[in-house]
């Protein structure tokens, strides 16, 4: 009886030293998992690169319709300033010697398209070409990249497909 | 009579012979409770600490303003409540009107006196940094830019 006692109360205490070994697990898993996720900066490259192919689509097309002036060379080459776009940024990790950013427009034909074309009837880019290479690669540290195609009309019915390829780098401030 | 008085007499003894037994086993108790609250509140004091510093939130509030202008269109006012950093700015003792700065397309928010985040905005546009005190908020007037 007094052995059974003993034994009980010996089992309550390895219980409560494993128990607290749980805790102690627990809280370093806690504490890690909290330290590394804010540790590591917010990345939202995801939305920003959304943002500029909305605003890059806005700045073709309007209501299904192509917008005037967008198939000239002056278009071409004032596309930024057009669009509203500048591609400065601050002053760190050297981001002010080559573009963070990379914007590419392509208009095709819509009855002679097929996915892989590589020949548009029209091309317009601008920002840091390089960054393109960087799409096929998987993995972290690299560059965002979206490619998006709609389909518009210009004033005469001709239809076309705009396929908008656009990347944000910024590396250094979300992904780490 | 005598019965009840028995009954009653076994009844004392049986709670004065076993509180000792009991007494320890609730201290136990409480004490094991108490350091599991005490691992609870030290692991929470963790989280809100951690989540509510003055980096995260400067970092949080710059790429929020920067997401926020880059969405925008001229003639829009964008007002975003920022009462969490404005607390932090006020025990620093940092002038509340200037802790949102946005230089061209740059976007800085300082909230210790060193330290502060910056992140640019692609879309190209003129804004105007406006601090409401009464409700703790800033809000941002969207212009063409020339």
């Amino acid at each position: 009886m007094i052995k059974q006692k003993m034994n009980k109360k010996a089992a309550d205490k390895i219980i409560s030293v494993y128990w607290f070994a749980i805790l102690f697990i627990v809280a370093a898993g806690i504490f890690y998992m909290v330290s590394s996720f804010y540790g590591k900066p917010y990345d939202i490259r995801q939305i920003e690169v959304g943002l500029l192919s909305d605003k890059a689509a806005d700045c073709v097309s309007y209501a299904g319709f192509l917008r005037e002036g967008v198939l000239t060379q002056g278009f071409k080459d004032s596309f930024l300033e057009t669009c509203g776009i500048t591609f400065g940024t601050e002053d760190s990790y050297g981001w002010t010697d080559e573009s963070e950013y990379f914007l590419q427009l392509n208009f095709y034909d819509f009855d002679s398209y097929q996915e892989a074309s590589q020949n548009s009837l029209f091309e317009v880019s601008a920002g840091n070409q390089r960054l393109q290479d960087f799409c096929n690669l998987k993995g972290k540290g690299f560059p965002v990249c979206l490619e998006r195609k709609f389909y518009t009309l210009d004033k005469d019915g001709k239809k076309y497909i705009v396929k908008i390829n656009s990347i944000v780098k910024k590396i250094e401030k979300n992904s780490q | 009579m005598k019965n009840k008085r028995q009954k009653k007499k076994s009844f004392f003894s049986y709670t004065f012979s076993s509180k000792n037994r009991r007494g320890n086993i609730l201290t136990e108790n409480i004490i094991f409770i108490v350091l599991n609250l005490v691992f609870i509140v030290i692991l929470m004091l963790f989280l809100f600490s951690k989540t509510g510093t003055a980096s995260v939130l400067e970092e949080k509030y710059a790429k929020q303003i920067a997401l926020a202008i880059d969405a925008a269109e001229p003639s829009m006012t964008i007002h975003l409540n920022m009462e969490d950093a404005i607390e932090i700015a006020e025990k620093e003792n940092l002038p509340l009107g200037e802790i949102v700065k946005i230089n061209e397309n740059i976007v800085t928010v300082k909230l210790r006196e060193k330290g502060g985040y910056s992140y640019s905005f692609f879309n190209n546009v003129k804004v105007n940094t406006n601090f409401n005190a009464q409700n703790k908020e800033y809000y941002f007037v969207i212009e063409k830019n020339d």
